[in-house]
């Protein structure tokens, strides 16, 4: 090639690249794009446990129940269900119309087979213990039942699934709301083992099928026709992976996006925006005591401290929509009780402290740990300030990178620390078993007999107005009286959602509810 | 030269051997495992996930299975992606890091020699100051600030080019950019002293005075023997870019493999950890021999040991 052919040749070849060059291209109808953040570590929903793969699987499946919007679990796969006299026996009966992607019906054993897979020990599903409930199922998971026919769950017919629990249990409905409990499909398993959720493989039953997965970019689903509960509004959804906020915030600016989470130093510049949504979150945020070592060996101690905590301070501070919390169990849960907590009293909490003979200026340092993040260090530096002000309370801080921490907590818990509890399911159950004297979760060494029979007690009981009264003891032992935990606020989701979407509310469990949604 | 290659890659088979070693030992004395969780799993499943991944079993017992896997090229399970081979992971992720290490080599190696040569050829000039100071900008600016300044800049202001994504090769430019930032500074600070060197060298002058071209001087003269100081760095570089970055694949979304030195180590996924710095050593080892046989290609004084003599 002659060289002025050369040139002519890349002269070309730079106009057609600056002619096709990106453009932003107007968002195709029909679609919802947004950001997951990351990519779902698993879309075996008998194995995953984290948010973004339950915002996925939400999408792709449905259980035998599914929360409304008001929380309460309503029928889904199952239309109804009965309950035994001695509330120990469970039967769910199955709508007769529900298909899978491959046109193979929904059948009762397909849900004996999810359970005992999750059950299995060799499975090694981490939210096995969902089912612990579930007679045989605790002694299946250990190793100690071989027959897994003795588990508590038998399908009586192809349209009828009976289950026995252990003891009477209000919330199961509820529970079974939860994807580790959502049926499965034993052929598509056993015919491409680990790879049965890969997009040629898999097979389901919810509005939406997946169409790709390119891992560690973008998930995409198209829109299920035969879904049960009528074709969905939208024909597909495209969900990036986008862990920078602020990225996923720019490509929302450019409409490449239509739903993104705001960082935190975003929020403000949204509220008031139309495309801004913002829920509170069934998602408490406490510091926990060490009980088994002075000076927070004493109740007393405990109470002063909690009671020194001014906790509408928070919110200016972090501008994430955080609720002040001296409860425990969050609003938008059965059995809320804003009344319960300790209030901000300096003089009393001082009192407190003198009466258990406890003088602030001769205490040493108090240590608290929280682990490494930005909102984490504001929210410790102002319970510092909170205390060395009202208490007259030395007090250090630490932080740790995440896994440290937790190893921490589990071996030698720190006198004071920060956690935070996200739901599970909707019920008190979920928030006030983490403290009961057996729970792994109990980092506090704190265990208290008449709190544990309470909540034991509460699980069984049908009546909401006993049950409310029963919380509500509960509730009071452990925020107000012996006081293990200081609850400090609830979280909010803040987001932003593009115009062109309609029906997409935000809501307190974080689910995702898009068969609703439309995009114009 | 066969044998000489042959040779420093069965070393570097020893290298990386002592690599896993290492990467397995210092992972196990990190605080913290897998299956910590911030919601505590119960005694009796944590056991039975123990059991899936042998974790249960004695250390020595674990490095010895860890070793059988790789002689036979199976890095193992990954603990975050359940179900998901590391070398599959890898697999995925490795030819987009690799795509866009290279253009950023490319863009480094372009653009440093080239402004290294000019400055150093117009030594003192107004425009070798300027280049000198850019050089240092770019050495000085990290990257998560110039991919952040980039994305608002020319992706959301301008909008000349997309903010993020990895949909075609436009969208390569902006990481590529950040990338290459300060590999390129460095290039053309080494290639400027270098050259500065050599200038003035008595081959230089009886080339001249042959009366060879002036581009000709410099790019087979003076370049040519300026780029053996560029050469070296290149090795380690190589596997630098190649392998990706963290901040620039988490900037711009971009789904490469650079964001599992970090996230794998966050998320104690021990075995991605290991198939992830086994892939960067294994890069190392194979671009330092690279670098090695250009050596003798650019300086046929250099002779390679194992070379007839």
């Amino acid at each position: 090639m002659s060289g002025r052919g050369a040139s002519v040749a890349v002269l070309a070849a730079l106009w057609a690249g600056v002619a096709c060059g990106p453009r932003i291209d107007a968002p195709p109808p029909g679609v919802l794009r947004l950001n997951l953040g990351t990519e779902p570590p698993t879309l075996d929903w008998t194995l995953a446990t984290d948010s973004v793969s339950i915002t996925v699987i939400e999408q792709l499946m449905r259980g035998l129940t599914r929360l409304g919007t008001d929380l309460r679990p309503g029928p889904a796969l199952a239309e109804r269900w009965d309950l035994s006299p001695d509330g120990r026996t469970y039967t769910f009966h199955l709508r007769r119309d529900v298909r899978w992607t491959d046109g193979v019906p929904l059948d009762a054993e397909q849900f004996v087979y999810a359970w005992r897979r999750l059950l299995a020990p060799e499975t090694a599903a981490e939210y096995a213990y969902f089912l612990f409930p579930v007679e045989g199922a605790r002694e299946l998971n250990a190793g100690e039942l071989a027959d897994p026919s003795r588990l508590g769950v038998r399908a009586l017919d192809p349209h009828t699934l009976e289950v026995r629990l252990r003891k009477p249990l209000v919330y199961f409905p509820a529970l079974v709301t939860f994807m580790v409990t959502f049926p499965a499909r034993r052929d598509v398993i056993e015919a491409h083992g680990a790879a049965w959720t890969e997009p040629e493989n898999i097979e389901t039953l919810g509005p939406f099928a997946l169409e790709e997965w390119r891992h560690e970019y973008r998930i995409t689903l198209g829109a299920n026709p035969s879904f049960y509960g009528g074709r969905p509004g939208l024909e597909r959804i495209i969900g990036y992976m986008i862990q920078a906020e602020s990225t996923a915030l720019v490509l929302f600016e450019q409409r490449i996006l239509d739903y993104v989470q705001l960082p935190v130093l975003e929020i403000p510049r949204y509220i008031g925006h139309p495309a801004y949504r913002r829920a509170p979150l069934l998602r408490g945020y406490y510091f926990g005591f060490n009980t088994d070592e002075p000076p927070f060996d004493d109740a007393r101690v405990r109470r002063a401290f909690s009671m020194a905590i001014d906790r509408d301070q928070f919110p200016p501070l972090l501008m994430g929509g955080e609720l002040p919390a001296g409860y425990w169990i969050p609003p938008g849960m059965p059995h809320h009780n804003p009344d319960i907590g300790l209030h901000f009293d300096v003089a009393g909490a001082r009192r407190l402290l003198s009466e258990a003979g406890v003088d602030p200026a001769l205490l040493p340092p108090i240590r608290v740990v929280y682990n490494t993040a930005e909102t984490h260090k504001l929210v410790a530096e102002k319970l510092q300030q909170q205390w060395q002000d009202h208490l007259g309370v030395g007090v250090e801080l630490e932080n740790r990178e995440w896994k440290v921490f937790l190893k921490e907590l589990a071996v030698s818990p720190p006198p004071v620390y920060r956690l935070g509890w996200g739901a599970d399911f909707a019920d008190p159950d979920n928030f006030m078993n983490l403290f009961t004297s057996t729970s792994a979760n109990n980092h506090t060494g704190w265990g208290n007999a008449r709190y544990d029979a309470l909540v034991e007690r509460a699980a069984g009981v049908r009546d909401p107005a006993v049950r409310q009264r029963l919380y509500d003891e509960a509730q009071r032992i452990l925020c107000e009286r012996e006081v293990p935990i200081a609850p400090l606020f609830v979280s909010s989701r803040n987001a932003v959602v593009s115009p062109r979407i309609r029906g997409l509310e935000l809501n307190p469990m974080d689910i995702l509810f898009l068969e609703q949604v439309r995009a114009e | 030269m066969i044998r000489y290659a042959l040779l420093r890659l069965l070393q570097g088979v020893g290298v990386l051997l002592v690599v896993a070693t290492a990467t397995f030992a210092l992972l196990r004395f990190l605080p913290g495992g897998p299956f910590d969780r911030e919601k505590a799993l119960p005694p009796e499943i944590l056991r039975n996930v123990e059991a899936r991944y042998h974790l249960d079993e004695p250390l020595p017992l674990q490095y010895v299975r860890y070793l059988g896997g790789l002689a036979v090229g199976d890095l193992g399970p990954s603990y975050k992606y359940v179900g998901r081979d590391v070398a599959a992971i890898l697999a995925d992720a490795l030819p987009t890091s690799a795509a866009l290490g290279g253009l950023a080599l490319a863009l480094a190696a372009v653009a440093g020699v080239a402004v290294g040569l000019v400055a150093g050829v117009r030594r003192g000039s107004a425009l070798d100051r300027a280049v000198m100071v850019m050089a240092l900008v770019g050495i000085s600016v990290p990257g998560f600030v110039l991919g952040a300044v980039l994305v608002l800049v020319v992706g959301l202001y301008l909008g000349w080019l997309p903010a993020a994504l990895w949909e075609g090769p436009w969208y390569a430019l902006l990481p590529a950019v950040t990338l290459a930032a300060l590999p390129a500074a460095y290039i053309a600070q080494l290639t400027r002293s270098s050259v500065l060197e050599v200038v003035d060298r008595d081959f230089v002058r009886t080339a001249r005075a042959k009366g060879v071209p002036e581009w000709r001087v410099q790019t087979q003269h003076v370049l040519r023997n300026a780029l053996l100081a560029v050469v070296t760095y290149f090795g380690p570089l190589m596997a630098m870019l190649l392998t990706g970055s963290f901040v620039v694949e988490v900037i711009f979304a971009v789904p490469g493999m650079g964001r599992f030195f970090v996230t794998a180590v966050t998320n104690r996924d021990y075995p991605l950890v290991l198939g992830a710095t086994l892939v960067y050593g294994g890069l190392i080892v194979i671009s330092n021999l690279t670098v090695d046989l250009i050596y003798a290609w650019l300086d046929p004084r250099i002779r390679l040991a194992g070379e007839g003599r």
